[in-house]
Formats: structure tokens, sequence, C-alpha cells
């Protein structure tokens, strides 16, 4: 409701002054604007009051929102057939990573085929910013965070390094192709 | 030595490598003409090089400066005008009026082809190879090809973490056949210890004997990618992750140019870093292990009488020990001086010695190791500074026996000692000698010392050394000093103030202006004072 009827302006010194003039609210009819709000706001209380088909808030935890597909929760670290774990400490994530919260120490496994592997892998989630540059990193589909978890409030500081055991046990398995599409590329594309 | 090696020898050398030739002053110089820019370059010098000098980055495998010539990976094919076909730039001699031609599409074309037959059979197992982050044919693969394999057959395997050496792992599936490694050994070590077996896809590096010989680490640093890789540096750390301090090695008097590569303060390899008269591109496998017992057995703070005290009290306790001395008897006083420790170092020992008025100067230092001479580049003396030492105290050094029978006879009661290496303590601990020793260890002696101040190992050390040819080279600290210690040339400035004799020194520069006066050494660039850079942004390595 435009209220605005006249406005001058004045010059005091440097300044412009404008005086907008309304009119005097006596004028004005706000009941019938009034009545309206609370027929919706009624309509609202009564209805939740007996059902409650209408209400916007989640009884949360007990109710949750299903969350997006792509989004980032939790890590996990993914496993081979054998159920050793995919990650090769090529060190690609924590290279990656902007918070530095990932440490790995890398040590010679006896399987052949890998030969690197990662003796001790800590995500410290306190510092983790969720950025998901990780997995963009890993060239070995080894680090996921496709959990759809938060990480948990903790008493300590320390509580929140997720270590290699817990990273493994949310862990599924993996047969990711590595290096490109695999030697089958031609046939697969056909 | 078989007869191979024998045809090689000492190529590396004798000042005969393609790198020698692209800089040699004295030689006439040619003109020729690369992607229409012109350029002089001595005669005799490849057209790689000559390319080089104008920034144009031919890509190649085999080829190395401080090597002979192979071509053997054709990976530095370029078109000359006049000739029908693609050359290796790398064997082709730059002639007077040569037009040569590296951009144009057939040379382009004909060198992807090349990268992308190299990697055909190519395990593309960056993720656990060593090399990756300062690979050449990763570097190149992103300038040159960058598409998809497509190879659609099994590759071919071939032995992988095989152990070929005391220090060296071979995966024999990364190799890309360039044959440098083999060129090491028969040319710089002079051993034929490598070889290659087989022809075709099936060609395969392997050893004739186990490599090794005292300079196996070199096939390392040239082999261009991740197939040969040191043992005690596989899966510790990422290359990128790395910083590059330069320095000087410390394990004997060739002062080999290093890079010490580290991160924090934590040092994970030494790699030779060129110098062109003393050591090329190469060093030797033993001088990569002086970081090895760095951390371990490090004197961190001062000590009196083998019990840790403050800095105030043990330089109060020195000073006074050394005025009381002075004023009583000054020629019972020894000063060891330590081909271990900078020309500055030394420097300060002598004007203090100077000042005090004391005579009996000595040389301390490790004991020569005559086995390990070769005249390649190891030398039987193990201390990095001796000529540095004889040039600053120009008279009257006498040698460690003479040491020893003077603190037996007793002449000697008072005996300061810079460095660690000294180990006169066995017959120090029954005699009534008093000790003062600026020591990087704890070591015998610094137990049996009246005191001892802990000073910077090489590592951590700025300054300057001088080789047995009398190369005065500047050495940068990677890390501060290991717990209290301080600098060796700010504890002895310290002391002089104890003793009433200050010398007047802020900092290195200025006792590095003052040493030039008196010694004619050259000037060195202080200003630079932090030429670290990190390997992640380095790109031309490998
Ligand atoms: S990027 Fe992947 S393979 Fe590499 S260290 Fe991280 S989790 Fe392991
Ligand atoms: S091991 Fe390395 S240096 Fe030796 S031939 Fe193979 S790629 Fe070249
Ligand atoms: S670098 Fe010229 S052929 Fe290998």
């Amino acid at each position: 409701m435009d209220t605005v009827t006249q406005s001058e302006k004045t010059t005091v010194g440097r300044a412009t002054v404008v005086t907008v003039k309304r009119e005097p609210s006596q004028t004005t009819s706000f009941m019938m604007t009034l009545i309206r709000g609370m027929t919706v706001t009624m309509r609202h209380f009564f209805s939740n009051l007996f059902t409650k088909t209408q209400t916007e808030t989640l009884e949360y935890p007990e109710e949750k929102i299903p969350y997006p597909e792509r989004h980032r929760g939790l890590h996990r670290l993914m496993k081979r057939d054998d159920g050793r774990v995919r990650c090769v400490a090529c060190m690609c994530c924590p290279t990656a990573c902007p918070a530095n919260c990932i440490t790995i120490v890398p040590a010679e496994t006896d399987d052949p085929s890998v030969e690197k592997y990662p003796a001790v892998f800590e995500i410290d989630e306190l510092r983790c910013i969720v950025c998901g540059l990780c997995v963009e990193a890993c060239p070995c589909d080894a680090i996921r965070m496709d959990t759809k978890l938060h990480a948990a409030p903790v008493e300590f500081r320390g509580d929140a390094i997720e270590t290699k055991t817990s990273l493994l046990e949310r862990g599924g398995l993996s047969h990711a192709i590595q290096a490109g599409k695999g030697s089958d590329w031609r046939e697969s594309e056909q | 030595m078989n007869k191979q090696s024998a045809k090689h020898q000492t190529y590396a050398f004798q000042g005969k490598t393609p790198m020698d030739a692209a800089s040699n002053e004295n030689a006439k110089t040619i003109t020729l003409t690369i992607d229409d820019e012109s350029i002089s370059v001595p005669q005799g010098s490849n057209v790689l090089e000559a390319a080089k000098r104008l920034s144009i980055d031919i890509s190649s495998f085999c080829y190395h400066p401080g090597l002979s010539i192979a071509a053997v990976c054709r990976q530095c094919l370029v078109s000359i005008e006049g000739v029908p076909k693609l050359q290796p730039s790398c064997q082709a001699i730059c002639q007077e009026g040569m037009v040569v031609r590296t951009q144009d599409e057939q040379s382009m074309d004909a060198r992807r082809q090349m990268l992308e037959f190299t990697l055909v059979n190519h395990p593309i197992d960056c993720p656990i190879c060593d090399r990756a982050g300062d690979c050449t044919l990763q570097k190149m693969y992103f300038e040159h090809d960058y598409q998809l394999s497509k190879i659609d057959v099994p590759k071919v395997r071939k032995p992988k973490a095989k152990d070929i050496g005391k220090h060296i792992m071979l995966d024999a599936e990364r190799c890309i056949l360039c044959t440098r490694c083999i060129r090491v050994c028969d040319e710089v070590a002079n051993e034929h210890q490598l070889t290659m077996i087989n022809r075709g896809d099936k060609q395969e590096l392997t050893t004739t004997e186990t490599l090794d010989n005292p300079y196996s680490l070199n096939t390392v640093d040239v082999c261009p990618v991740g197939a040969l890789t040191e043992k005690e540096f596989r899966f510790s750390m990422r290359s990128w992750e790395l910083m590059m301090t330069p320095s000087v090695c410390s394990g004997c008097s060739t002062g080999c140019n290093i890079e010490i590569h580290h991160r924090n303060t934590e040092v994970y390899r030494i790699k030779p870093r060129y110098h062109k008269d003393i050591n090329k591109h190469w060093m030797c496998d033993e001088g990569r292990s002086i970081h090895k017992q760095w951390y371990e057995n490090r004197l961190t703070g001062p000590m009196r009488e083998g019990i840790p005290v403050s800095w105030e009290d043990a330089m109060t306790h020195a000073g006074h020990c050394i005025k009381t001395v002075l004023d009583t008897d000054c020629d019972s006083i020894g000063v060891v001086f330590s081909p271990h420790h900078t020309n500055e170092a030394n420097y300060l020992l002598y004007k203090l010695t100077q000042s005090w008025g004391v005579k009996k100067l000595f040389m301390g230092g490790a004991v020569a190791v005559p086995d390990r001479a070769d005249d390649i580049l190891m030398d039987q003396d193990v201390t990095p500074n001796r000529q540095g030492v004889i040039s600053i105290v120009d008279a009257g050094l006498e040698d460690t026996q003479t040491l020893i029978s003077q603190i037996t006879l007793g002449t000697i009661k008072t005996l300061i000692v810079l460095g660690s290496e000294l180990d006169v303590a066995p017959m120090i601990t029954d005699s009534s000698c008093q000790i003062i020793v600026f020591s990087e260890y704890e070591t015998d002696m610094v137990s049996n010392a009246s005191v001892a101040f802990p000073i910077s190992a090489w590592m951590e050390t700025d300054g300057s050394v001088t080789n047995r040819d009398n190369h005065i080279q500047r050495i940068y600290s990677a890390m501060p000093s290991a717990g209290q210690s301080l600098s060796a040339w700010e504890t002895l400035v310290r002391l002089s103030n104890e003793t009433g004799h200050g010398l007047k020194y802020n900092d290195l520069r200025s006792v590095d202006a003052c040493m030039r006066r008196h010694h004619n050494f050259p000037q060195h660039n202080w200003d630079n004072v932090n030429p670290r850079v990190q390997l992640r942004f380095e790109h031309s390595r490998g």
C-alpha cells in the first residue's frame, strides 16, 4: 500500500534532506488486514492441533529428510574383493585436502600387485571442511563420502579422529577399474 | 671389468659430455635457425642443447647431458631442412646454416606417436610409483599425449619390485628402455652391471651382477621414470611434498654439490646438484646417507661435567676457566680446529686464538679412509673442509698425533675443541686436562668435558666450505638448529665476549666480509638467504 503522498527536498549544507509526508494513520483502516491474518494463523493453529498434515517441522532425530544422492557425509574406505583396503597410499588426498586433515603413513605390503598400502590412515573429522576434494583426488575409488552420516558429537577432540579401522567398518566393496576405461573399452562403447 | 665397460672408460669425466660440448666457450661458434629464431652455439653441440638455449623444450628420454648419446628412444625427433627423414635432435650435431623445425606438424605427430608407443606396455601405476610428481613420462604425457590408451590387448608383464642391488629396486614394467642407467654404470662408475635382454616388447633391463658399485644410486637419478627406485626413500614420502635446499656434501673433501630434500625438519634424501668442475651430475652412494645419523645422539643443550646446564651458566663457567688459564699459563692451552665445520666457524676460532695469544693449534677431524679413494669422485679424506682450515690457519697447524703426545706429556692442560669428530677422550679421562668442546653430538668427549656447547650440525648450518681443489662453496641451512643448539660462529662470538676479547660480529655476512679481507676468499651472495624451492613447483626434473 502506497502511503507516500508527497515528499520534498531541502538542502542543508552539503546534505540533502528528504522530508516524506504520509497520510495520518487514523485515516486508513487496518481491521480487515488484521482479521485476514488472524484467519490464516487460526487455520494452521487448529489444523496442527488436531492433525499433523500441515506441519513443516520434523521430529528430528526420529524423522529425517532424505538426503540428495550426492550428499557428502562421513568418509569411508572401500575394500577390494579380498577384503583389503583399496587405498594404495598414493597421498593424493592429503595433497588435495585444503584442511590438512588426512594423515597417511605408507608401507610396503606383501601383495605384489599392490606393493604399497596405508599402515596408518586417519582423518580428523573436526578439521574436515566436507569439501569432498579427497574423493575427487582419489585415483583408486578408495575413499568415499557417500555414507550420508554426520560426524557424531564428541567429548574430546581426539575422539573425532577416524582411524583406518573405523573408516573400513563403514566401507564396502568396490570393483572400479583403475587407470582409465579398462582393456575392454571398445566393446563396452559399442 | 669386462670389455664393454673398458670401451666407455671414464667417458663422463674426460670432458667429452654433450653438456661440455654445448658450453665450451673456446670452441668456434656456428649459427643455425631453430623455429625461425637464429642462435649461435659452440661447434659440436647438438640440436637439443641448442634448442634448450632458446627455451624450446624438445621432449627426450634417453638423452642425458652428462652421458654419451644413445638415441634409442626417438622421443626427440625434429625436422631438419634438406634431410628427408626426421632426425633425433639429441644426436644431430649443429651445422652452420642448419634450419630446424621442432613444432611443425610432422615432428609433433612423430613425438606424440613415439610417446604413445612408449606407453603401450607401461603399467601406469603412478599412485604407487615413487617417481610420480617428478617423472619425465608423466610430464610428457600431459604436454604431448593426453589421451586414453588405444590398446585393447593385455599388457606385457615383467618383474615388479625386483631387488637388484644394495640400494635399488627395479620395476621392469615401468622401464622405458632408455639405457641411461646402463650408461651411468658404464661411464661414471666404470662397471658394467646392467644390461638389456630380449627384443621388442619383451626387452627388459636386468643385471649382469648385483648392482653394487659405489655410484649405483645415480641410476635412480637418471632414470626418467620410476623403474629404478631407492630402497631407503621408497614409499617414505611423495616428492612433491619435499623442499629442496642446495648444499655441499659433508662426506669427503671432494665437496660434491647436493640438494637436501627435506620436509619440515626431516631430511628424506640427498640428490646431486650439477657442478661443472667438481661432480658434474653425479655423487657417490655414501654421500647420500650423510643424513642418516642426523637426529641420533644430538647434543641439544649445554653441559657441564656431563650435567645439563643453562647457556648462561655454561658461558660464564667456560669464560672463567679460559680467563684463569690465560692469566697463568697461556702456553698450556691447545685449540683444535675442525675440518667438518665451515670456514666462518674456523676463522672465528682462529681470530679468538690470536687475540688470546694461544700458539698451540691442531687440526682435528676424522682420520682418512684410504680404502674409499678412487679416481672418480670419492676421496680418502673424509673431511669436507680441510683445505679451508689450512688456508685460514696458514702456519703452525699440527696434527692429532702431536696433540695426543702433548696431552700425555702434560704440556697441554686445557683443550678447546671445535667439532665432535676428534676422539681423544680415552686418554683424557686419566689425564687432568680440562676440555671445552663445541659439539653437535653427544660423544665421549662431551661427557668428559668441563663445558660442552651444542652447535648446529651440517644441514642446519649456513656458511662456506673449501674442497680439495680450493673451490669455495656456500652451504645453506635446511632447517633450524636442533634443541637449544646455536650455530658455531654465534657460540664463538658469545664466548669471546665472555673472555673479554670481544669479536664484534652480528651476522655471518660480516664474518665472511672480514674473512675475505684476510684470506682472499671470494664473495658469496649472502642476500640470497633462502634459495629453497618446493619440488612441486620445479617442473623440469627427471
Ligand atoms: S587418494 Fe585414494 S588411494 Fe590415494 S591415498 Fe587417498 S584414499 Fe588412498
Ligand atoms: S630403468 Fe630407467 S634409466 Fe634404465 S633403461 Fe629403464 S627407464 Fe631407462
Ligand atoms: S632423446 Fe634423442 S633419441 Fe632419445
